[in-house]
């Protein structure tokens, strides 16, 4: 299958070989080590064949959920325009662009999609991705202990507990010493005191939970204390929301799923990452710049190569070599296909939605932990498990929310759902929890 | 001569550079349309909210469309030509296992969805763990990691847990060979190993002597690609496998040259204990233009219940998600690139048992074959018989004309072909490493050796001016010094440099 080689073509070559079959290529292996009976698999199947085999195992996922979970990945609608073009052969089965000459088309995306995120988030450099959001947090961390030698890590509570695990992997807690601080009310402390040992501070925003404040004093706080602050920002929500930038942060990373990715039952999707160009020489990942050819016709290249593992090697600032570049092209292409107006209703009706939904849950008895200052995310309190409630409103056809507790669910609204879906959820959660 | 895989007729040639989405941003202009908000408003109260609009381009649909069509034409990729790329695996991606991956709850699944309503995903999953741990006779697996390199990190966390729940904290070194991908020891580092090159032998392959001379009671473990990154299959494997295993360390595969020995051999019956795949090399998903990949790892069960979790079991007919008792936590914040371990699962099922019994044998059949039409133009780096890729050598060329690999990589763009890999290994002088995989022919091999005769014959020219080359692309060499000392990767940035200057 894929194979291409006739009768003529292997005599045409076991004769340039002087070899008469595909067992002559291994006589340098030892015996031993040889499958004789080859593998233990199933027997091709046509494509025609795969299709029903296919279909029939997709059918066993339950159809057609309606989405009210987040947590970092949104049910926002992604046009046909993005998905289409970001799926055009010349990008999705190219290469990583290290030959500028005939790269130039992925080459110019990345630059745009860098840029982008620079204006989004108020910062000055971006990279070319990384893997997803919560890989995104742990390289931001090790890149402020990079640059400030120091060993204490201020982590907000209100994250993904994913994500926290995921920091908990990746950042060596032998020799570092991370400090989760819980939010109150919500909030992360205004008077959090930040100390000499600390090289990070990093902080959701909204937090986990849905709500979101201005963080700009507490980022003031750490940077007098000379605290690199890293936001991890709902990208989203950047339509409406204050830029990290203008809250004073000195690092950007993301979950990119929502700009220009499928759900994707969690990957593939992009990390984004941006900073200030003080930390160029520490950022992980390709990094891509606009430069000249010898005839001053504009080229785009990848740079600041020495800081990458091909070339440092075990100096390298990160091992990241394989990173989410397509994902990142669906990311500027659903970017410039929303426009300003567009970013920014994303944002303002998953907000107006969501408050709208947590009006009707008040008015129809239940309670919501964080009703004050959520935005488009929130936490439901349920009176039965939540872990039963979720499922039983799957079978209502509900994908309920994310387990927050074992009485509460975190609840998402996004753009894409309507006030009718709203009302039958909340008619369906009644009959659930009465049960 | 015609090849399916020369792309020389591509209209990539010449023309005026493609503005920027930016530049093509006028006031009032907009692609996206929603629905009307259909509930009642209320007054959004929150100090993080802001007043003005975000800052993006504001283009049409159709201006948004032909711009990034017409960067598509600006890109090389499989779909177009040839990539005789060494390391890197370019073989055809199935149209279908696209299709496979837009089925609506494959794609549109939210990661949180319990696994009573993901049991299809979950068998996904399971059966391409069956497929995976049958091929590199392993035990069981997980999908977490995005990538090779975090496949690495993956299998080095693991071996440190290891080593901790055993007491053998002494053991710190990480043995990498100087051939190895710069990932290797990059991944060492940021597990907290100490990194210990062992060199290579003249015939290309690890130097036994020497790495019995660095193997101690602080040797943690041996991280190794077979065949090697010089495309030959280490031979003394085994003896290699039993010196890091008395000394009481684990053995690390690097899947990156996976593809070689397919239904030939198996990592697993050649003593290593940890291995990655990459399934956007050896199982044929897309490369995305740099990403995203998938980096399964695959372990001898004594080291399941330290893989990330959770990973997927079947009981009974129902799938579930398990997480191992001594887990060295998440690599990713699900389960990894789902879409893409569903590509190579629909790529697996399509090969079968036909298929993927001969996997290596045609990708080995076709490196051989072109290694032997090449060496009659430039040395090999190497006098054995090569796996799946070889590196030819250009460093006589460089002495007797100044011809570097980069110059040879260069002109072959300007003919329809990629480069191949240049400068790796770093042991090699002036390498080009190729690797055709098994989905060219014989007359696309034939072609690329003819071009790269004609190339080596008309870069020796008299009045050939090496750096010019190519000349037939959009753009020529780029001074790559211009980003580095400018930083000109955002826009606007480049305006302000050129009126500084």
């Amino acid at each position: 299958m894929f194979v291409p080689h006739s009768e003529i073509d292997l005599k045409k070559m076991f004769e340039e070989l002087s070899i008469s079959s595909l067992d002559d290529l291994f006589t340098h292996i030892p015996e031993t080590l040889k499958l004789n009976d080859g593998l233990n698999v199933p027997a091709t199947l046509s494509e025609l064949e795969s299709i029903a085999h296919f279909e029939s195992v997709e059918s066993k996922n339950t159809q057609n959920l309606i989405c009210f979970a987040g947590g970092g990945h949104y049910d926002v609608y992604l046009p046909h325009t993005v998905k289409t073009l970001t799926m055009r052969p010349e990008f999705m089965t190219s290469y990583t662009p290290y030959q500028a000459e005939i790269s130039q088309g992925i080459l110019q995306i990345l630059f745009e999609y860098q840029s982008l995120i620079c204006d989004l988030t108020d910062m000055e450099l971006a990279n070319a991705s990384l893997y997803d959001g919560a890989t995104s947090v742990a390289e931001a961390i090790s890149v402020a202990i990079n640059k400030t030698k120091r060993d204490g890590v201020v982590v907000s509570n209100g994250f993904n507990p994913n994500t926290k695990e995921v920091v908990n992997t990746l950042v060596d807690k032998n020799k570092f010493n991370i400090k989760y601080v819980d939010l109150v009310d919500y909030q992360f402390p205004e008077d959090y005191i930040f100390t000499e040992e600390d090289a990070a501070f990093v902080v959701s925003l909204p937090h986990y939970e849905g709500s979101a404040q201005d963080l700009t004093s507490i980022v003031q706080n750490a940077k007098a204390a000379g605290v690199i602050s890293i936001c991890y920002v709902d990208p989203s929500m950047l339509g409406i929301l204050k830029t990290p930038g203008s809250m004073g942060f000195d690092i950007v990373v993301a979950e990119g799923q929502s700009m220009g990715s499928p759900l994707s039952f969690g990957g593939p999707t992009v990390g984004w990452f941006a900073t200030k160009k003080e930390l160029a020489r520490l950022v992980p990942g390709r990094i891509i710049g606009e430069s000249r050819d010898a005839n001053h016709t504009k080229t785009y290249v990848m740079t600041l190569r020495a800081r990458e593992q091909d070339i440092r090697r075990e100096k390298a600032s990160s091992n990241i070599c394989t990173n989410q570049t397509l994902n990142a092209v669906g990311s500027t292409i659903h970017l410039s296909w929303l426009g300003p107006q567009g970013l920014y209703e994303i944002g303002y009706q998953a907000i107006q939605k969501a408050s709208y939904m947590k009006q009707q849950l008040l008015e129809h008895n239940f309670n919501i932990s964080n009703q004050n200052n959520s935005l488009r995310e929130f936490i439901l309190e349920t009176s039965r498990p939540a872990k039963d409630v979720i499922i039983e409103m799957g079978a209502k056809g509900f994908l309920a929310g994310i387990k927050y507790s074992e009485n509460e669910i975190l609840v998402a609204v996004t753009e894409k759902r309507t006030k009718n879906e709203i009302d039958d959820y909340i008619s369906s959660l009644q009959e659930v929890v009465n049960a | 001569m015609h090849s399916g895989g020369n792309a020389s007729s591509l209209p990539l040639v010449g023309g005026a550079p493609e503005p920027t989405i930016n530049q093509l941003s006028k006031p009032g202009r907009r692609a996206s349309r929603f629905p009307k908000l259909d509930v009642p408003v209320t007054e959004i109260n929150n100090p993080a909210i802001r007043t003005d609009k975000p800052s993006l381009p504001e283009v049409s649909e159709h201006d948004l469309v032909m711009h990034y069509s017409r960067l598509a034409h600006r890109n090389f990729a499989v779909d177009v030509g040839f990539y005789p790329l060494g390391s890197c695996t370019m073989k055809y991606n199935p149209r279908f296992a696209d299709y496979v991956a837009s089925l609506n709850t494959f794609a549109n699944s939210h990661p949180s969805t319990p696994e009573a309503f993901t049991q299809g995903n979950l068998e996904v999953l399971h059966e391409l763990e069956g497929f995976l741990l049958e091929i590199t006779g392993m035990d069981n697996a997980t999908f977490q990691p995005p990538a090779g390199a975090s496949g690495e990190l993956t299998g080095l966390l693991i071996i440190k847990k290891y080593l901790e729940e055993n007491n053998l904290t002494n053991k710190t070194d990480i043995i990498v060979p100087d051939s190895a991908h710069g990932t290797n020891p990059a991944s060492a580092r940021m597990a907290g190993f100490n990194v210990v090159e062992v060199s290579t032998d003249i015939r290309g392959m690890v130097n036994i002597d020497d790495l019995r001379s660095l193997v101690n009671e602080n040797t943690a473990g041996l991280m190794l690609t077979n065949p090697n990154t010089g495309g030959l299959f280490e031979e003394n494997i085994m003896e290699i496998s039993n010196i890091i295993h008395e000394s009481g360390g684990l053995v690390y595969y690097d899947g990156a040259n996976l593809n070689a020995i397919v239904g030939v051999c198996r990592p697993g019956d050649m003593g290593f204990d940890i291995v990655h795949s990459n399934l956007h090399k050896t199982f044929a998903t897309p490369h995305g233009g740099g990403g995203p990949g998938s980096g399964p790892v695959a372990v001898k069960s004594f080291l399941k219940e330290y893989l990330p979790g959770p990973i997927v079991e079947k009981n009974d007919d129902q799938y579930t998600w398990y997480t191992p008792s001594s887990s060295i936590g998440r690599m990713h914040g699900y389960h990894g690139n789902f879409l893409v371990a569903l590509r190579a699962l629909v790529y697996m099922k399509l090969l079968g048992k036909e298929g993927l019994d001969t996997l290596g044998s045609y990708a080995v059949l076709n490196a051989r074959y072109l290694s032997s039409i090449i060496s009659k133009i430039i040395p090999l780096a190497y006098n054995e018989p090569c796996m799946h890729e070889f590196v030819a050598t250009v460093k006589d060329l460089k002495k007797s004309h100044k011809i570097k690999a980069y110059d040879v990589g260069k002109a072959l763009l300007d003919k329809g072909f990629h480069s191949p890999t240049i400068y790796f290994p770093l042991i090699i002088e002036e390498a080009l490493m190729f690797e055709p995989t098994e989905t060219q022919t014989v007359d696309t091999l034939d072609d690329l050796a003819e071009t790269l005769r004609i190339i080596i014959d008309e870069l020796q020219g008299d009045d050939v001016s090496l750096e010019s080359y190519p000349k037939n692309l959009p753009v020529g060499r780029p001074n790559e010094l211009i980003p580095a000392k400018h930083l000109t990767v955002n826009w606007g940035d480049f305006e302000l440099l050129e009126i500084t200057e």
